[in-house]
């Protein structure tokens, strides 16, 4: 059971309190909060914190720290999920989130706290149902807050999706131009040793699906290989039966965009793109050199490629070039390589020097990159689907398929 | 070019805030608030009521406008209504009085044909808590239920969970509209009847029965937070109603273990492995459900045969079986609560070999859910540390990424080095080589001493680890030499400790690695690391064939570099140099004598006394140089030599005990529970119901539910004494209560306490004298395992936290006064009652009962007396009565834990200070028949809530009991006057001070039987004493004051209160008690009861009990 809910700024400002219960917490817990989270600045504050009076659970998002108190047992994932699902919906209603948005919507903030939570516990989280309770901020609302002076962001109606099974649809869905995309979007985790062995390397989809169909659809969508995949997880409209039984996704699916499913497949054989960083130091110098190149052509042209590397500690100062993109040091002492996509003419490769502090002749700890790249057109875990059926609408929808791969937790150890 | 992108920006971000509320946030007071309120347009009270929100968004407090608030409630617009609701829940509890103008148009709009409407009025009025609406609410509630919107009945399930708060005395009804609502056909709504169980009425099991199957089957159905509460409520439900599955993992080493006939099993086995599919099956499967239970331990006590075999099956029963098919497709859910809900149930319940199918999802979760992460690693260690194997093919799965946070990496690590095996061991490995470059070097540290620990484990590997760990000592200490660096000292010191944990196992086949070290000592300058080696150097100077050969050069250098050593080093030498004297050889003892000698000489002319007095010690222990010299008094001196060699082989030559690491002090609860993150019991926290219980706790809930305290009544002591009633309806509540994190961070906490001391002395039991100054080594061997042990990790930081300075600095701000001060202005005048004396009457508890033990009754009572021993004993009175007809002879009363605890330290899992110990009690020789004796027991509880477990031995029989601890017994009287009381008080305000609402009845009964008689007696007089004395006879306090109003009506009592005094025993810490009384003496008075007091958590439990005491 939280007990309140607080929404803090970068600089540990009490943005908005939301008391849930009648058990009030005082937003000193906050000033205590932000103590711990400045003392902890370097080990990371912990995602459940114990202060004197209170369990604390925190998310963080863009600059915003979700924080939700209580004092009773409850499952402490109920609270960290609820705290995202808030992070979430908000971002979604007001297309980002940042001090300055919390801020200026703080009412919708308000309104959608209120419903998101009774007496401390989830009440309405579904983001279309919320929609139509409280009207998302649009242009056109805005513009006639200012010539008229009034709008009401509040529905004066009951959604009828609180009382359906498909608790995520809205009955009625107006204006629907029939189409359906579904796109694969997975993100490459790798893992390269300090040797150039391929410790890990696997692949995480989700299946984003943007519907957009009138009625009550039934769709189904099947794989051609879904014996590749290791883990799943769903959206609560994926119905389970038939894909404990034939692998198959049958869902009546919410309108507009949503994450249909999450998948792992693992221990695939090779990375689309080498990196191979080298490392040598002597007489207080390190010589860097890092070459990057393809390895397994997708088929399809790799971009946005870039390098990233924290550079080690106790550098008086570091030289590097590269022969293709541009090399950035950043604030925080982290060295960006941007790349873009790999020319055909020539290797591209960043080499320089770092000049290691006084008395320091040798470099103690070496640096792990950190390689991003995007691939449009390909799933590289090779997951194809079969088709999509939708059932039950007047007329034969659109039908949209895309992949997408891109770089996620990619790392190469020197 | 930038600045048009500049200008661009700029007017993006007016477009954006135009339109939006952000002036409001801005400058919420531009405007007349009050008089925008007043206005009759919707827009202007729309704009007020938002800029009221932006100044409570901002802490301001705006409760000075709730009448003019309140009246814009019977706005038709939605909009005004929504704001207003934001504003009245904010401030209602503040402004009772002015809350109750709203309550008509709640009753209005109750009836309105917009559900939405209907919702809102009953979410709002059953949110602002009055005491005095509460029984409308429950007449709107009871109505809502059945309304046609399911929107409408969620709200209904929401608004009893309030409302409970409000009637606790009305649980019959409300339990059953949660029967009603879990009926219904709408999932959403039966989801919410699940979070209305759970805090109606949690124990009501049988509620489920009734509906158990169709809650199964609906449960895919509901949303995702229901589930998770549902999930549970089912699980709790098939222990208590079929006990635990037979083949689950909980079980799959039970038989071996009853084989070898009890519970001393060593600990060491379970890291070999023996697989029962899969499942490493050994003690620690035991703990884990004995930890899982841990409320009941009488299941292990008494009815070990009923525990070794339960009767179910999944195969069997069907509705195991049925819980385990519907939770099986929730492990794909998108929510890692469920999934972790889901997976916990299959750990509990489901056979041994399908408990993998959990590993997969839970596993995905961390990738998939980060924020879940760290939270689902604490569950993930619990059950791999039971099942390696389970995890074992998955080991990549908790390799360290970069931009881990460093919690995550240190769980990410105990796991590696918990599933490690032969076969995933050089992967590891190299996993971890390459950590050892890792720019954090804390995590490096922590690198270094998994290395040592799965050494320990892999015995095959440990020569391959030390070489490692060398290189790495010699690496570290060539850059340490050149230049300072943060956090490269912690890295060598753990590697030197890690190189120390393995040669202990074996140190004869490690000696050329203890001499390339001991070479190394003149490379490395960090103190901490110099001792480290120096000690291990004297520790195996008699070890192998090498050793004893470069003694005699290392010992000269040790002697040359002595002056030049900092403290720490100069007692290592001292202590090597002794030990080195014990164990060397005839042919050498001479050289070493006066090497030893000259080292003593320097070491008396030190300026620290330590090293003096250690000198003067170790050259009086072992006398050499001088005193060998004058040998006059030949025969005294060969005997006090013989016993000083003796003495010295004891202090130096004792053999350190091989600690096990960091399961002994591991708690583990429920698996996705909070109290598992933060490792201590949270308040109301529960394990899971005794298995088998369910018709037990149905019927004494039928029985009891006519008696005051029935809710809470729990069925751990359903079945015992109804004498226990109040007790174990206490210890229900405050089990979780925090005492048991005191515990956690007592040690630290307080370090005079003699809990603290005795788990100093037990750890080093068996060489008590050669820690004295040993313990650098020794505490840099628990520092280490405080590192790689979250548990104390986090209690260090608890500590921290409660700290009185990290709580004075934020009670700076003082917070909010309760409603107790406020009221209290008002008294009229005051007529102290401080000289009353009122006579104690002690709640009596059985401890034996004569029908059990063959006669043999024993009663006790908890006695104001304060222990003569210590402060921190409590005192009990003990009534051993003969109700039989013969003589009982030889009557003893010990502890149990404290017999076990020699032998059983390592595997009782629980912290040695968290025992509760027992003076030692003189034994009745005889007791005559129909004879009483009374005895005085003192015990010790650390502060703890666990029932202490007693054998009473009488005519040679052993009889178990069990004394419950009672909190109000943990503190003693404070004697003050009032001014010295309110001056307190004011000390302890804020976090310090807790309030909690009940209802006194006792007087009614008592005026029933006196009014005839003494007519003219002040009734408020009597009601006051009826109170005091029965605080006093249930409480160890001292009465400061009791106030009576003056009032012209006879018969209202508001305004009385009482103040009581005490201390705590273990910290002596104030704890003050105020009770205020309002109403009249002819119905039930309602009592605030205020605890002021610095410890909070002891504080908080504290009124919990004194609320029970009065009630």
């Amino acid at each position: 059971m939280l007990q309140c809910v607080f929404l803090l700024s970068d600089s540990g400002e009490v943005m908005v309190e939301k008391q849930m219960t009648a058990h009030r917490v005082d937003r000193a817990i906050c000033g205590w909060f932000w103590e711990y989270v400045l003392a902890h600045a370097a080990g990371d504050p912990s995602k459940v914190v114990v202060s004197p009076t209170h369990y604390l659970f925190q998310v963080y998002r863009h600059g915003v720290t979700f924080l939700a108190c209580t004092q009773v047992e409850m499952p402490p994932l109920m609270a960290i999920e609820f705290l995202s699902r808030v992070a979430d919906v908000l971002t979604d209603y007001l297309g980002d989130l940042n001090e300055d948005i919390i801020k200026d919507n703080f009412v919708i903030v308000y309104q959608i706290l209120d419903e998101m939570m009774d007496n401390g516990f989830p009440l309405t989280t579904e983001p279309n149902i919320l929609k139509e309770m409280i009207a998302q901020p649009n242009i056109v609302s805005k513009m006639l807050n200012v010539v008229t002076g009034k709008s009401s962001a509040i529905g004066n109606k009951l959604p009828d999706a609180t009382a359906s099974f498909v608790h995520w649809r809205t009955t009625v869905v107006k204006d629907a131009s029939n189409e359906a995309y579904v796109s694969i979007v997975e993100e490459l985790d790798a893992c390269v040793n300090r040797e150039g062995v391929l410790v890990k390397c696997e692949a995480c989809g989700d299946i984003v699906v943007n519907s957009s169909l009138p009625g009550v659809p039934e769709l189904t969508l099947s794989f051609a290989n879904p014996t590749i995949i290791n883990d799943v997880r769903f959206h609560p409209c994926v119905r389970f039966r038939p894909w404990e039984s034939s692998q198959i996704l049958s869902f009546v699916p919410p309108d507009g965009q949503f994450k249909l499913m999450s998948y792992r497949v693992k221990k695939l054989k090779t990375t689309p793109i080498y990196v191979k960083p080298q490392l040598s130091s002597d007489l207080g110098n390190c010589r860097v050199n890092v070459m990057v190149g393809i390895r397994n052509d997708p088929g399809k042209p790799i971009d946005s490629i870039t390098v990233q590397f924290q550079l080690p500690p106790l550098i008086a100062s570091a030289d590097l070039t590269a022969n293709h993109g541009t090399v950035d040091i950043l604030a925080d002492q982290t060295c960006l390589w941007t790349i873009g996509h790999i020319p055909k003419d020539k290797a591209p490769s960043l080499s320089g020097n770092l000049r290691l502090e006084e008395g320091l002749a040798h470099l103690h700890v070496f640096p792990t990159f950190q390689v991003k790249f995007r691939i449009m057109g390909v799933a590289l875990s090779g997951l194809q689907i079969d088709r999509l059926e939708v059932k039950n609408t007047p007329s034969a929808p659109y039908k949209g398929f895309r992949a997408q791969t891109q770089a996620g937790r990619y790392e190469v150890r020197s | 070019m930038f600045g048009l992108q500049a200008s661009s920006a700029a007017a993006s971000w007016v477009v954006g805030r135009m339109g939006t509320d952000a002036h409001l946030y801005d400058d919420p007071e531009d405007a007349s608030i009050p008089a925008l309120l007043d206005s009759r347009f919707d827009a202007d009270r729309i704009d007020a009521l938002k800029r009221l929100l932006a100044l409570i968004a901002q802490g301001v407090d705006v409760a000075h406008l709730f009448p003019q608030v309140v009246k814009n409630v019977a706005a038709q617009s939605l909009e005004v209504k929504k704001l207003v609701y934001l504003y009245l829940l904010h401030y209602a509890e503040k402004r009772q009085n002015e809350a109750l103008l709203s309550i008509n148009i709640f009753q209005k709009d109750l009836s309105d044909i917009n559900p939405l409407v209907r919702a809102w009025a009953l979410r709002t009025m059953a949110g602002i808590r009055l005491h005095v609406v509460a029984p409308l609410v429950l007449v709107a509630v009871k109505k809502c239920a059945r309304d046609p919107s399911a929107y409408v009945r969620k709200c209904a399930a929401y608004a009893l969970c309030k409302l409970f708060d409000l009637l606790p005395e009305e649980s019959t009804t409300l339990e059953e509209i949660v029967d009603v609502l879990f009926s219904d056909n709408s999932p959403g709504v039966v989801g919410a009847a699940a979070v209305a169980f759970k805090s109606v009425c949690p124990n009501c099991l049988a509620l489920i029965s009734k509906h158990f199957r169709r809650l199964c089957e609906t449960l895919p159905d509901i949303e995702e937070w229901y589930q998770i509460t549902l999930i549970e409520i089912l699980l709790r439900y098939v222990i208590a109603r079929h006990g635990l599955v037979k083949d689950s993992v909980m079980f799959a080493s039970n038989l071996s273990l009853v084989a070898q006939g009890g519970v001393t099993v060593d600990t060491m086995s379970y890291t070999q492995p023996t697989s029962v599919g899969g499942i490493s099956g050994t003690r620690p499967n035991i703990m884990l459900l004995r930890h899982y239970i841990e409320e009941h331990p009488g299941c292990f006590d008494r009815e070990d045969d009923k525990f070794s075999s339960p009767s179910v099956t999944t195969s069997t029963n069907d509705d195991v079986a049925i819980l385990l098919k519907c939770t099986s497709p929730l492990l794909w859910s998108q929510n890692s609560g469920v999934v972790l809900a889901a997976a916990s149930v299959h750990w509990i319940m489901a056979p041994v070999e399908e408990v993998k199918r959990i590993v997969g999802p839970i596993l995905f979760t961390l990738r998939s859910s980060p924020d879940a992460a760290y939270v689902v690693l604490g569950d993930i260690l619990v059950f791999a540390k039971t099942a390696p194997l389970l995890f074992a093919p998955y080991d990549e799965d908790f390799f360290i990424c970069s931009s881990d946070p460093y919690q995550t990496r240190a769980l990410k690590l105990e796991i590696l080095t918990t599933i490690a095996s032969e076969s995933s061991i050089p992967a590891i490995f190299e996993e971890f080589e390459d950590y050892i470059k890792d720019p954090n070097r804390r995590f490096v540290a922590d690198t270094v001493a998994a290395i040592a620990l799965c050494a320990q484990k892999l015995p095959s590997i440990s020569s391959t680890c030390l070489e490692g760990l060398l290189s790495l000592v010699f690496y570290e200490s060539s850059i340490t030499n050149s230049v300072h660096l943060d956090g490269e000292d912690i890295v060598l010191v753990q590697a030197i400790l890690s190189i120390k944990a393995i040669v202990k196992i074996d140190a004869a086949s490690h000696e050329k690695v203890i001499i390339r070290l001991v070479r190394r000592l003149d490379k490395i300058k960090q103190p901490a690391a110099r001792s480290l080696i120096i000690w291990i150097f004297g520790e195996y100077s008699s070890v192998g064939n090498l050793i004893p050969k470069i003694i005699p050069p290392v010992l000269k250098y040790l002697a040359w570099s002595f002056a030049a050593e900092v403290l720490e080093t100069k007692l290592q030498i001292l202590n090597a140099s002794a030990k080195v004297i014990i164990h060397s050889a005839e042919e050498h003892l001479e050289e070493f004598k006066r090497i030893m000698a000259y080292i003593t000489d320097l070491a008396a002319c030190d300026l620290n006394y330590d090293v003096r007095d250690r000198a003067r010690f170790i050259s009086n222990l072992l006398p050499c140089g001088k005193t060998s010299l004058n040998e006059n008094d030949s025969t005294c001196q060969s005997h006090s030599q013989d016993i000083r060699k003796e003495l010295a082989d004891h202090i130096f030559g004792g053999k350190i005990p091989t600690t096990s690491h960091s399961d002994s002090n591991y708690r583990i609860y429920l698996p996705g529970s909070l109290s598992q993150v933060v490792l201590h019991a949270a308040p109301g926290y529960a394990p899971l119901p005794k298995p088998q219980s369910m018709e037990l706790i149905y019927h004494t809930i039928k029985l009891t539910r006519d008696t005051a305290n029935s809710s809470e009544s729990n069925n751990s002591n359903a079945e015992s004494e109804s004498s226990y009633e109040s007790g174990s309806v206490y210890d229900s509540e405050s089990e979780g209560g925090g005492l048991s994190d005191k515990d956690a961070t007592g040690s630290s906490q307080y370090p005079n306490d003699d809990g603290h001391n005795l788990h100093h002395r037990q750890d080093n039991q068996e060489a008590p004298l050669v820690h004295m100054y040993d313990d650098n080594v020794d505490q840099g061997q628990t520092g280490r395992n405080v590192e790689d042990n979250l548990s104390s990790l986090i209690s260090t930081d608890l500590t921290e936290l409660m700290s009185k300075s990290a709580l004075e600095s934020w009670l700076d701000e003082a917070p909010a006064l309760p409603a107790v001060q406020e009221s209290m202005q008002k008294s009229i005048a005051r007529v102290s009652f401080t000289n009353r004396s009122f006579e104690r009457k002690p709640k009596l508890h059985t401890l034996l009962d004569p029908s059990n033990t063959s006669g043999l009754s024993v009663i006790y009572a908890f006695s104001a007396e304060i222990s003569p021993i210590s402060r921190l004993l409590v005192c009990i009175d003990l009534f051993v009565e003969n109700n039989t007809t013969d003589q009982l002879t030889d009557i003893i009363i010990k502890s149990e834990e404290a017999s076990i605890s020699k032998d059983e330290m390592d595997q009782t899992s629980e912290g040695s200070a968290s025992i509760p110990t027992l003076a030692p009690v003189e034994e009745i020789r005889s007791l005559a028949p129909q004879q009483t004796v009374k005895m005085i027991l003192q015990v010790h509880f650390h502060h703890h809530l666990l029932p202490l477990k007693l054998s009473v031995l009488c005519n040679g029989k052993r009889h178990p009991a069990k004394l419950h601890p009672d909190i109000a017994y943990f503190v003693r009287p404070l004697p003050m006057d009032l001014n010295a009381f309110l001056c307190k008080e004011n000390q302890l305000r804020g976090v310090f001070e807790y309030a909690r609402r009940c209802t006194f009845k006792d007087h009614l009964q008592k005026h029933g039987c006196t009014e005839e008689s003494t007519d003219h007696t002040d009734k408020n007089l009597l009601v006051a004493q009826s109170l005091a004395s029965k605080v006093l006879s249930n409480a160890n306090v001292h009465l400061v004051s009791m106030d009576m109003p003056v009032t012209f009506s006879i018969d209202d009592a508001s305004g009385l209160c009482w103040r009581f005094s005490s201390e705590i025993l273990s910290t002596s810490n104030p704890c003050l008690i105020t009770i205020l009384a309002e109403g009249h003496t002819s119905g039930p008075l309602d009592l605030t009861v205020k605890v002021n007091s610095e410890d909070t958590v002891f504080g908080l439990n504290l009124l919990n009990r004194v609320v029970t005491i009065i009630e």
